[in-house]
């Protein structure tokens, strides 16, 4: 056998960096993926002085990916100014993906594979990807494997021209139920009976909280502008309850008919933005001057079967905590900051509930106790994704550089983050410090 | 006829009404009438007899009683102020039901008098539902009694929960299956007699398909509903329904409900409901 590897190391953040999240169709309309993650990476980059640097690698993706988006990470690297010879690669899990990519630079770290790397993710809904209507693109594609003139001729004879005006959209909704995520979500609503007067108030501290952030200068190292903006344009630090109360459901038609509970204000807008976290080991750390903001200790992912079993959508974050807690040792209420993204607040209500009931966490979790409550005081404490929006891949590295930089302000404590996913996911992490 | 032959009697000033009691002893629920009634009012058959449902087979002894000598006053130019509804146990279709009405309380009101009528539905003598009908006999001058107050304000935040469609011919539909064809009603030529410029809805019909909405798909055991009713709606119209359920009350689930117009400022009535699930 060759060497014995090294032992496991701590994975130090060492800060992020994100563009301004924008409403889809507003300032990024015409922005791509590339583009968006590309200032990002440079933002970084400048921002730590990483210039000419070789990393050991950039693992990041988007949801919403263009057939030319083949190698985003690569080619957005490229387009910086880090060492051409720095590897990258594409990954994909919803809105799992940012976290998943730090998980993933961090396993490199820890085992000894890299010194340092940068996770990120970017997604936009207004450069939407949009194909050929699927009949030609098969008539397309024979005419370029015929051989002879009328193998060609044949082929395109079945060409009809209403398949000029229906392009393939990316789908709204889950392939295997044709559900939206608010549609899915309403019901999970229902299942736990939250009412809508705690969605809204939880839509609303999110942007108060998120406001606040903005005008303490919290987000100045975490944030590079782009196209002339400087603050997530969701953002409404004048939102009132009284404006949320006029919103209509908007997810109720085929699931709740006139008895539903989410609106465009309780539930996240779709976004464009994009965000990179730089992760490293100490000893690169320190051989780079670089402060440690804190450690990523723990992460765990989960499935639900949403389908057969008819679990939440969103639910998988309730049993991924728990399995984390168990390998770490630690109770739900060993944190000093909860960031729990808000796919919708209804989703992040479920979720904490699930927690308190014992029947859940006996027949679902295999708990004999329940979780427990969390102290809400510490939840989301700079606003969240109802505030900001979610661009898909890029919220994961929006809340973990977030809740890093709050741990190494307050000087020591732990984090724990939660993110679910379309497709019944869900993962979850620990930061300490 | 006989109500409209009732409409020469005059408003006067009464001391108290004449305590009697009208009885339809023997009334079988039929599926088919409940089915027309859940249809008009936009509910769905699992939701069980509509809670509203039994005070349809208290209409033909409220007109004999408006058609009487016992009534003071005629029905025409009766104003539906309020409504309470208590449902005691679940009914269901092919029941058979003793249906009564009684006279009830005078209430001092600035624009007139006030008086109930108190229905009681019995099955196998035993009251499953009963209602407190709340009406405004208008111009009444020195009306007796104590001082009407409504039991419901507007101090709880409501949140925009639906809207729905109450369309031109609404009054008509409803007016067929309930036996309630007040002019006001059916047309916008048959209301501008009466002095209104459309036809407005029938409260009773507003207040159900509010009910629709608010009550689950699934059948509830008791309930109670209260209601009082506001501004006209004027057909055709898109209402609004607001609602909150972070109230205390009396049953398991417990709400707080109005409807109003499109722009969601003015109430076309307001009420109180609260149920256990079955």
């Amino acid at each position: 056998m060759t060497q014995a590897p090294p032992a496991i190391r701590r994975v130090a953040i060492l800060g992020g960096n994100r563009i301004p999240f924008a409403r889809s169709n507003t300032v990024y309309a015409n922005a791509s993926n590339h583009d968006m993650m590309t200032a990002t990476l440079q933002g970084l980059v400048d921002r730590f002085n990483l210039h000419g640097e070789r990393l050991g690698e950039v693992v990041g993706g988007a949801v919403m990916k263009h057939a030319r988006d083949f190698n985003l990470i690569r080619e957005s690297v490229l387009s910086t100014t880090l060492a051409p010879e720095t590897p990258a690669f594409d990954i994909q899990q919803a809105c799992g993906t940012g976290l998943e990519a730090a998980m993933l630079v961090a396993n490199k770290i820890a085992l000894g594979h890299i010194e340092c790397g940068i996770a990120g993710g970017v997604d936009t809904t207004s450069d939407a990807p949009m194909g050929l209507n699927e009949a030609l693109r098969k008539i397309l594609l024979q005419v370029s494997r015929a051989k002879t003139s009328v193998q060609r001729l044949a082929a395109l004879s079945q060409f009809r021209p209403q398949m000029l005006v229906k392009p393939a959209l990316p789908r709204n909704g889950e392939p295997r139920t044709g559900y939206a995520m608010g549609e899915h979500c309403e019901l999970m609503a229902q299942e736990w009976d939250i009412a809508r007067e705690d969605q809204d108030a939880l839509a609303l501290q999110s942007h108060q909280n998120l406001a606040r952030a903005f005008k303490d200068g919290f987000f100045t190292d975490l944030m590079t502008p782009y196209k002339g903006v400087t603050q997530d344009n969701n953002l409404r630090a004048d939102l009132s309850l009284e404006k949320l109360r006029s919103l209509r459901p908007c997810f109720d038609k085929k699931v709740r008919p006139e008895q539903g509970t989410l609106t465009p204000g309780n539930s996240t807008p779709l976004t464009d933005g994009a965000s990179a976290v730089l992760l490293a080991s100490e000893a690169w750390a320190a051989a780079h001057q670089l402060p440690v903001l804190a450690y990523l200790t723990f992460s765990e992912v989960a499935a639900v079967d949403f389908f057969d079993k008819k679990e939440g959508l969103l639910m998988a974050p309730a049993y991924a905590v728990p399995r984390m807690l168990a390998r770490a040792q630690l109770s739900l209420q060993d944190f000093d900051f909860y960031e729990i993204h808000e796919a919708f607040a209804a989703q992040v209500l479920c979720t904490l509930k699930s927690w308190e009931d014992p029947i859940f966490c006996l027949n679902k979790l295999g708990l004999a106790q329940p979780l427990g409550a969390i102290d809400k005081s510490k939840l989301n404490v700079n606003g969240s994704s109802l505030a900001a929006g979610h661009p898909f891949a890029a919220t994961g590295g929006r809340i973990v550089a977030t809740l890093a930089k709050m741990l190494a302000q307050k000087g020591s404590g732990r984090g724990l983050i939660s993110i679910c996913a379309a497709g019944g996911q869900g993962v979850v992490a620990i930061l300490e410090r | 006829m006989a109500v409209l032959q009732a409409s020469r009697k005059r408003p006067a000033t009464v001391e108290s009404l004449e305590p009697v009691v009208y009885v339809r002893p023997a009334v079988t629920l039929d599926a088919l009438s409940m089915a027309a009634y859940t249809q008009v009012c936009a509910g769905t058959p699992d939701q069980g007899v509509p809670l509203l449902y039994p005070q349809m087979l208290t209409f033909p002894l409220a007109m004999a009683y408006f058609a009487s000598s016992y009534c003071p006053w005629p029905a025409m130019g009766t104003v539906h102020l309020a409504n309470h509804v208590r449902q005691h146990t679940p009914i269901h279709a092919g029941d058979v039901l003793r249906v009564e009405m009684q006279t009830g309380q005078l209430l001092a009101h600035d624009k007139g008098q006030v008086f109930n009528l108190e229905f009681r539905v019995l099955k196998d003598d035993q009251l499953v539902w009963e209602a407190t009908q709340t009406l405004l006999r208008l111009g009444v001058k020195n009306p007796v009694g104590p001082d009407y107050a409504s039991a419901l304000n507007n101090d709880h935040p409501l949140s925009l929960q639906s809207s729905f469609v109450a369309d031109g011919g609404i009054g008509r539909r409803y007016g067929r299956i309930s036996g309630d064809l007040n002019p006001i009603h059916l047309s916008a030529l048959s209301a501008r007699i009466f002095g209104f410029r459309r036809a407005i809805a029938h409260g009773m019909w507003t207040q159900a398909r509010a009910l629709s909405a608010m009550l689950p798909r699934h059948a509830i055991a008791q309930a109670q509903v209260h209601v009082e009713f506001k501004t006209p709606l004027f057909l055709p119209a898109r209402p609004t329904l607001w609602t909150t359920r972070a109230i205390e009350g009396d049953l398991s689930h417990n709400a707080l409900f109005e409807a109003r117009n499109a722009k969601g400022d003015k109430p076309h009535l307001r009420a109180s409901l609260s149920y256990n699930l079955a």
